[in-house]
């Protein structure tokens, strides 16, 4: 057939994606919607950018220091905070980090290596790895500035530092992509997880034992422990090289070096062979076998009754937890509140009483903890109608009102967040002590009330700012960028109040003093709650051709 | 063309409906008149004003200008009642991926105001009247179009709407389904339900509807029965036959002597539509 010598080369291919990418910002900025997205995300871009280059200052600061003080074993104390960040970051602000459908690439006649490269560019794209790359440049230099001849060994480990980085943050989510996509595994990496939160429990009494038994300051007995092992792990072995480099100790540089080859190495096979089987088409849906049933003869369970709310709202709800629990990313996302904790808890040395980040104020554990949970949710709430993608159009054509379609939405935040909060309440209460009733009901209060300020504007951002979203994949759950940097103003405003309030009731020494102005706040934000609930029908249908359009995209 | 007078008040009607994207006139003033009981084929080539005029009707994209009537209740007014009474499939289908399809019909019959008894009850009469129950604990997500397309025809009757709007209903559906619903929308008809549907399947339209409308551009070009149409078409025929002295680009599209018009015939005399052997793409094959 005519036609068929023709040989795509991957430069070509290359070149058209990125003309693709390019044609459709353009064409996105035909629209009002597209040019606000446009400026959201250079204020986005702007907050990334300084967080990137205060960090490579203050990364680059403390190499140079480092290096030129002759502490050159303390630079994993900074190569560790970037791997932390380089790899949680992508995961607790899915906000801002976007996956890419590989369906839509397969279709072309695109080799593997091609394939590779474009989701491995594509996956670099993200703010972590911008800003960790310009970290790790930021910690060159310092080291260059410190110790010339030093940069010439530095800036090549550290280049493999960032690559392993970047290739294991792609492993990482396509293998729990993999795992979340289907009930089965879902079910065992919660098994897992579950395991890893109970053996954190262990942790602190081991060290405990182990510090007493060689009478050692607890701190200093950790790191003792902890060391060996932490010198075979990437960030360690990074910062190892360096260090034998600078001692003239070659053969054990190039040992670390190799060991940090050998991970990357080990990362690259792992990612290959999900993409691999992504390349070949791998389907994880959860289709199940076809049954036999004799016609007539199957029931259907009676839709859910929610006491209190009319035959619509509990049917919407019922249809939103169904969502939910089909979303293994979402779960997995509702659990980081509790890894938040965990991280905190084993972040320093201080195992000795309530230990941990919050280990002088172990009260602050819950509000945390929950502040955290309130955070995640946004993510949901701003976005209620990401997630329906075509259905959207039944709403639009069904005979129920907007209002109680976001009420019932708005019920399920609210129960998921109930059932957030008493997970870090035993959290809080396991892994610190439980807080005390004033705290307990300070935090019930300040988290209603701002839960009350970010339905509200939730609603109107997900009428005015809908983003299609795939709860079953993760990376794919990415909002508009209008609405994660107003979200984020809105989360400001927020907090300064409630900080505010807590510090009128610190000054006063009653702490209930801030559990009643956030219920003074809280009666203001549900009365305007309501007043946006009441003209949201008027907003929807006037906002209906965007909604469609945007949700229905394929 | 004519318009076929209906003693009874309008299922659907519109007057003046237009739409403008921009500068785009997509819809303009369309006067449709759908009486009840009636199979209404909507027609048009690609393009020309189909979806924009079912979406305005259902309530999904709204008019420039123009108003429309659906059992006499103005769709502006009281858009809430004039949805009790509509079934829909629109052109993306409106379904939620995530639901089994039991859940999903279960959730739309409660949301139309069905008790849940009957929702159940109705679902799942509807899986086991689209022949869905093989897979009852699959995503709706996972389903096949065509089972999607079904379900979605279930999900726009559960709750026995008097007129069903039917964009494109048979499209990607395999003969043995299509022909499970052409049966149920027959007999929604003898019951007396309007059916309003578009389709490029101009065979099904002709077996199917009594009553056709055709736009082109945007305007509505033709409206009656087939009857109405053909003769329409036929007077034009005979009329250009007598101006030119012979057959003036009928070619592959004439009817053999005494042989009635096809649908699809009346079609591309009303919209033109040949191309030339010249056009074709020669690099293909």
């Amino acid at each position: 057939m005519a036609g068929l010598t023709f040989s795509p080369d991957m430069r070509g291919q290359f070149a058209a994606i990125a003309r693709v990418r390019w044609q459709l910002f353009v064409n996105s900025l035909r629209t009002i919607r597209g040019r606000m997205e446009v400026v959201a995300r250079g204020f986005i871009f702007f907050g990334f950018g300084m967080g990137a280059i205060i960090g490579s200052v203050a990364l680059g600061f403390s190499a140079w220091y480092f290096v030129s003080s002759g502490r050159v074993d303390w630079l994993p104390l900074l190569l560790w905070p970037v791997f932390l960040f380089w790899q949680l970051f992508p995961v607790m602000a899915s906000a801002f980090t976007e996956n890419l459908d590989s369906s839509n690439l397969l279709r072309f006649p695109l080799t593997f290596p091609s394939y590779f490269l474009i989701r491995i560019a594509y996956g670099s794209l993200d703010p972590s790895t911008a800003m960790g790359t310009l970290w790790l440049l930021g910690m060159s230099i310092g080291i260059a500035c410190a110790s010339p001849p030093l940069f010439f060994v530095a800036a090549p480990v550290l280049l493999l530092f960032a690559i392993f980085n970047i290739l294991l943050a792609r492993m990482f989510f396509t293998w729990v992509e993999r795992w979340l996509a289907q009930r089965k595994t879902r079910e065992i990496f919660g098994v897992l997880f579950l395991f890893m939160v109970i053996g954190f429990q262990f942790v602190g009494p081991l060290v405990r034992h182990y510090g007493n038994r060689s009478h050692q300051p607890a701190v200093s007995s950790v790191v003792v422990e902890a060391l060996p092992i932490e010198r075979l792990l990437p960030p360690g072995l990074a910062a190892q090289s360096i260090a034998h480099f600078l001692r003239a100790e070659y053969a054990l540089a190039l040992g670390s070096i190799a060991l940090l080859c050998a991970y990357t190495l080990a990362v690259l096979w792992l990612l290959n062979l999900r993409l691999r089987a992504q390349y070949r088409g791998e389907n994880l849906s959860e289709a199940v076998a076809r049954t036999v049933a004799p016609a007539g003869k199957h029931t259907i369970q009676l839709g859910w009754e929610v006491p209190g709310v009319s035959s619509p709202v509990s049917a919407v709800l019922e249809k939103e937890i169904h969502y939910l629990s089909r979303s293994g990313p979402m779960l997995f996302t509702l659990l980081m509140p509790v890894v938040v904790l965990l991280i905190f808890r084993f972040s320093s040395g201080k195992t000795d009483s309530a230990g941990g980040l919050l280990g002088h104020s172990s009260d602050l554990a819950f509000p945390v903890g929950a502040a955290y949970t309130l955070l995640i949710l946004t993510n949901l709430v701003y976005n209620s109608f990401g997630a329906d993608a075509a259905g959207i159009q039944f709403y639009f054509v069904s005979p129920v009102r907007f209002r109680e379609i976001l009420l019932a939405k708005n019920l399920t935040h609210f129960l998921v967040l109930v059932v957030e909060m008493v997970l870090v309440w035993i959290g809080a209460s396991l892994m610190y002590r439980p807080p005390s009733f004033d705290v307990l009901l300070a935090t019930f209060t300040g988290v209603f009330f701002a839960l009350v300020v970010n339905l509200t504007a939730g609603n109107l951002f997900s009428v005015y700012t809908p983003k299609k979203v795939d709860l079953a994949t993760l990376g794919r759950q990415r909002a508009s960028q209008v609405t994660a940097l107003a979200s984020l103003g809105i989360q400001a405003v927020v907090l300064g109040l409630c900080a505010l309030a807590i510090l009128v009731a610190r000054a006063y020494h009653h702490i209930w003093i801030a559990a009643i102005v956030f219920i003074a706040l809280a009666a203001v934000a549900l009365a305007i709650y309501f007043l946006v609930l009441n003209r949201i029908d008027a907003i929807a249908l006037q906002r209906r051709e965007a909604m469609i359009t945007e949700l229905c995209r394929a | 063309m004519s318009t076929s007078a209906t003693p009874a008040a309008p299922a659907i009607s519109s007057e003046h409906l237009t739409r403008r994207f921009g500068d785009l006139v997509a819809v303009q003033d369309v006067n449709l008149r759908v009486a009840p009981g009636q199979f209404f084929g909507f027609l048009g080539p690609n393009g020309a004003g189909k979806s924009t005029t079912i979406k305005m009707l259902t309530g999904l994209l709204a008019p420039s200008s123009g108003r429309m009537q659906i059992l006499g209740i103005d769709l502006t007014q009281d858009s809430v009642e004039v949805k009790r009474q509509i079934g829909v499939v629109p052109e993306g289908m409106a379904l939620f991926g995530r639901l089994t399809g039991s859940e999903y019909l279960n959730f739309v019959g409660r949301m139309y105001g069905l008790d849940r008894s009957t929702a159940a009850k109705r679902t799942a009469e509807l899986l086991d009247f689209m022949q869905l129950v093989d897979q009852p604990k699959a995503l709706v997500t996972d389903y096949s179009h065509g089972m999607q397309k079904k379900l979605a025809l279930a999900a726009a009757v559960i709750h026995g709407p008097k007129i069903l709007f039917l964009d494109e209903p048979f499209e990607g559906v395999d003969a043995i389904a299509s022909n499970t619903l052409k049966s149920m929308l027959q007999n929604m008809i003898a019951r007396g339900a309007t059916i309003f549907l578009t389709s490029h399947v101009l065979e099904i339209v002709e077996r199917l509807c009594s009553h056709v409308a055709i736009i082109h551009r945007g305007q509505l070009v033709a409206q009656g029965s087939l009857e109405e149409l053909r003769a329409g078409v036929e007077a034009q025929a005979a009329a250009a036959l007598t101006a030119a002295g012979a057959p003036h680009e009928i070619g592959a599209s004439a009817p053999a002597p005494g042989e009635k018009l096809t649908l699809e015939q009346i079609f591309l005399r009303i919209v033109g539509g040949t191309r030339r052997a010249d056009q074709e793409l020669s690099w293909l094959g």
